[in-house]
């Protein structure tokens, strides 16, 4: 296992807590009040962050989970772990915040939209897999299995990413169109919003990562003793 | 009626948040507190 060490972490969450706070101060004092759908657009500068986030973190299951295979790490199996875990909480939150602008702007909570319906198959896809996590499926071979598991598992995610622009979708795409429609004061709010959430993904990878890592030396030491009280 | 929507999604967004930072800060302390037991169990062994 990487060790990571509490003060890093520490100046890290303080790292990511000021920039949320920028990232704030961009969303409700700097980017304009949309003209359409006025205050409620303002809900797209956390849709956005955290649906792409998410995918990093899902890129990097399939990534670790590669790095598994290939080296047999340990320390790889338990990054994948984290990565869906709180890829699962970012798209989720993307899911909730966008049924709810969705709510706003289409008068409906959902729909089975072709961007909407692989997204939440995406959700699902990763909740069981770490479902199948704890549930230690594989016996000797579980890191494996969790590799293959974890690989397999993104195939979802390109289709979630090309969706709108593949079929008939009513979810924009922001990335086809050059600007997105958005003034370049709201582009500001939206990359700021991308980089602070991302110091905020980071914190809560590491900090996730520390806990695994106290987990095994929690059972390193239960192991010790019992060979020792056997002996 | 829009202020409400932008209202529910910024409630739904730091619950989330907030909920998973309050459950890794609750785990970790709980996981060093048994790291430090253990650790003066297995000297004292």
């Amino acid at each position: 296992m990487f060790r990571i060490y509490p003060k890093i972490l520490m100046i890290l969450a303080c790292a990511s807590m000021a920039a949320m706070a920028v990232g704030q101060y961009a969303i409700w004092f700097h980017a304009p009040e949309e003209a359409t759908m006025g205050l409620v657009q303002k809900v797209f500068y956390f849709h956005l962050p955290l649906a792409w986030w998410s995918f990093v973190a899902f890129f990097g299951v399939c990534a670790a989970s590669a790095m598994v295979l290939w080296t047999g790490r340990e320390h790889w199996d338990v990054l994948a772990g984290v990565l869906a875990e709180i890829g699962v909480l970012f798209s989720g939150l993307a899911l909730v915040t966008g049924s709810i602008w969705g709510r706003a702007a289409w008068n409906t909570w959902w729909t089975w939209d072709p961007r909407l319906s692989t997204t939440l198959v995406m959700w699902f896809v990763y909740a069981g897999y770490l479902v199948l996590r704890s549930a230690d499926v594989g016996g000797g071979k579980g890191a494996k299995v969790r590799a293959v598991l974890g690989i397999v598992a993104f195939l979802d995610v390109p289709l979630v990413f090309l969706s709108a622009r593949l079929w008939r979708s009513i979810h924009p795409a922001v990335l086809a169109s050059r600007g997105g429609g958005l003034e370049p004061e709201m582009w500001t709010a939206v990359w700021i919003n991308v980089l602070a959430w991302g110091a905020l993904f980071g914190t809560l990878v590491l900090a996730r990562y520390h806990g695994a890592g106290l987990k095994r030396r929690v059972e390193a030491a239960l192991i010790r003793i019992q060979e020792k009280t056997l002996q | 009626m829009g202020m409400n929507y932008l209202f529910i999604a910024n409630v739904c967004i730091w619950l989330g948040v907030g909920g998973y930072v309050l459950f890794l800060a609750r785990q970790h302390s709980v996981l060093e507190r048994r790291v430090r037991q253990l650790e003066i169990i297995d000297a004292e062994e």
